[in-house]
């Protein structure tokens, strides 16, 4: 009999067509800024993503009303707009956490898009709706939830902390993927059969920014 | 083995296709705004492991293919392994998210299409997406540019598009395919009805006025307990309708991929035209490959699955339901689709 092996094809064949997800498109390189005010209280966080040279033309291609081939500053400011509008929704692809409950971020009032080298670079800074005072553990993860977007800190360097408090320690976590998906195979088997729209995935590979504060916790 | 078991088996095959298929198609725009992003799904279960290799895989792909192009653009040649990379895309690209796939699967499971045919299905769609993009994006290079229409709007536009004719087609194969068996478990014996109607179904593709295999009472039905493999000489029949297929091929091939159109995009502002069209055929044949090899695989499924249940009515009825179920998906998989999009 061969049927275990024809069942087993016919399982896997369910399963397998559509579920991997998307793969990015986009990719582009970041760096975060958080600054750490008085009394150790997070000020904001400021972004810069420098985005690929096809994408970027991508963009070109879109905004080029005028077709000279560059963007000027009207051009740009929709660019910014229309990013500005779409991240709204993915929460500026900000994710900060404080003792692991989520954190929200205030909406940017603006973006601001440049383009030089055939690259467009995307600039923002946002803060947090209330006061987020770093003790415990603070993680700030920049991503794209719907996987279009690889933001990539190439280096540990571009997590950067301006005034970090003598009581705390900063760290860059690089999740490794295979280990990310047998540790929260759990979690994410539970996630996906209560919101089988989520797409949280990325939260778990995702490089993030954890800031460590003894003594307080 | 037990019926029980058997259907059991097959609600859970049932229950996995739809749960990993159809659930969690939102965000088809991009969170960027710019662009079209392709499905997105959570991916869980046993088989996370394979599908982040298979991500992973195709990331580096498509790295290296722009890094490939990068290097075109500063005078550095590498047209061949550009070919190569476009191609490597492809087939990696295929086994990730994409309608693609799933409706010609689908299709081929609801229809008794040869093999071979379903290979060539694939290629042809997959092709014809290709072209879509080369034709998208020579429009909004050469037309578009300066115009209000974006390509995100344009590629929007053939997206909602194909999945409408996803939503239409599904309808239409599940017309074809229930209601002839409906029709005929009212008017007679079901279990005889039903066996003969699955019996015949490929006889029966072609007819547009859905009429179906009748019986008198008593009667006695010819091949009903023949096996259903798929007869050789049935397949290559002129039984197999063209026009039906076409409609597969254009609600598949009329949404360009998001990676074709980038690339396309920075070829064309750099002047690399053939090496731009020459890598998006490339990544189509690529595509083509996988889709097929899936599509076999369902079909070879289905067939030992029938070939398994044994020739009775059980037989019949797993059939039955596997053809009217693969119309179903079709139709569900447009309707989420849609329901993603507008």
């Amino acid at each position: 009999m061969q049927t275990l092996p024809a069942l087993l094809a016919a399982g896997f064949l369910c399963a397998a067509p559509l579920s991997a997800y998307a793969h990015p498109h986009v990719f582009a390189e970041a760096s975060l800024e958080v600054v750490v005010g008085a009394g150790g209280k997070v000020d904001s966080l400021g972004h810069v993503w420098r985005f690929d040279d096809l994408f970027s033309s991508t963009v070109l291609f879109e905004f080029d009303k005028n077709k000279d081939l560059k963007l000027d500053e009207d051009e740009l400011r929709s660019v910014a707009e229309t990013v500005h509008g779409s991240l709204a929704e993915f929460d500026y692809f900000q994710f900060v956490t404080h003792d692991g409950k989520e954190v929200k971020m205030r909406a940017p009032v603006h973006l601001v898009a440049t383009f030089d080298d055939n690259m467009l670079t995307i600039m923002f800074e946002s803060q947090p709706e209330q006061e987020l005072k770093l003790d415990g553990k603070v993680d700030f993860g920049v991503y794209d939830p719907t996987f279009y977007t690889a933001i990539d800190f190439t280096e540990d360097e571009l997590m950067m902390v301006q005034g970090l408090p003598a009581a705390c320690t900063r760290a860059v976590i690089r999740p490794d993927p295979d280990e990310a998906i047998a540790q929260n195979q759990q979690t994410l088997t539970e996630a996906f059969f209560n919101d089988p729209m989520g797409t949280d995935m990325s939260k778990i590979f995702a490089t993030r920014l954890e800031i460590s504060c003894g003594g307080q916790g | 083995m037990k019926k029980t078991t058997v259907r059991i088996v097959f609600g859970l095959l049932a229950a996995t296709y739809v749960l990993t298929h159809f659930l969690g198609h939102a965000h088809a725009q991009s969170s960027l705004g710019i662009g079209a992003n392709e499905a997105v799904l959570p991916s869980t279960g046993m088989f996370a492991g394979l599908l982040n290799w298979i991500n992973v895989h195709q990331q580096q792909f498509y790295r290296a293919l722009t890094g490939s192009l990068k290097s075109m653009r500063d005078g550095g040649g590498g047209q061949w392994l550009l070919v190569a990379l476009s191609f490597a895309y492809g087939v990696f690209h295929a086994a990730g998210p994409g309608h693609g796939k799933a409706v010609i699967s689908s299709y081929m499971l609801a229809n008794e299409v040869a093999l071979r045919r379903g290979v060539v299905l694939s290629f042809i769609s997959a092709l014809l997406q290709a072209v879509t993009a080369i034709l998208v994006m020579t429009l909004v290079y050469f037309v578009l540019r300066g115009t209000a229409i974006s390509m995100t709007d344009a590629t929007r536009f053939l997206e909602i598009a194909s999945y409408a004719m996803v939503t239409a087609f599904g309808l239409w194969l599940l017309w074809q395919k229930a209601v002839p068996r409906l029709a005929g478990a009212f008017g007679m014996g079901r279990a005889h009805s039903l066996s003969a109607a699955a019996a015949h179904a490929h006889h029966h593709d072609h007819a547009e006025h859905h009429h179906h295999h009748a019986h008198g009472p008593g009667e006695v039905c010819s091949s009903c307990g023949h096996s259903h493999a798929p007869d050789p000489a049935l397949l290559s029949a002129p039984a197999f309708n063209w026009r039906s297929a076409w409609a597969a091929v254009a609600a598949v091939g009329l949404r360009p991929c998001t990676g074709a159109l980038i690339v396309l995009s920075f070829a064309f502002l750099n002047g690399l035209w053939v090496a731009g069209v020459v890598s998006v055929l490339a990544m189509a044949v690529g595509t083509a490959l996988t889709v097929s090899l899936l599509a076999v695989l369902a079909v070879s499924a289905k067939n030992v699955a029938v070939r398994f249940a044994g020739d009775g009515r059980m037989g019949n009825r797993i059939h039955a339901a596997i053809e009217i179920g693969g119309a179903a998906l079709v139709f569900l998989l447009g309707v989420t689709l849609l329901a993603a999009t507008i």
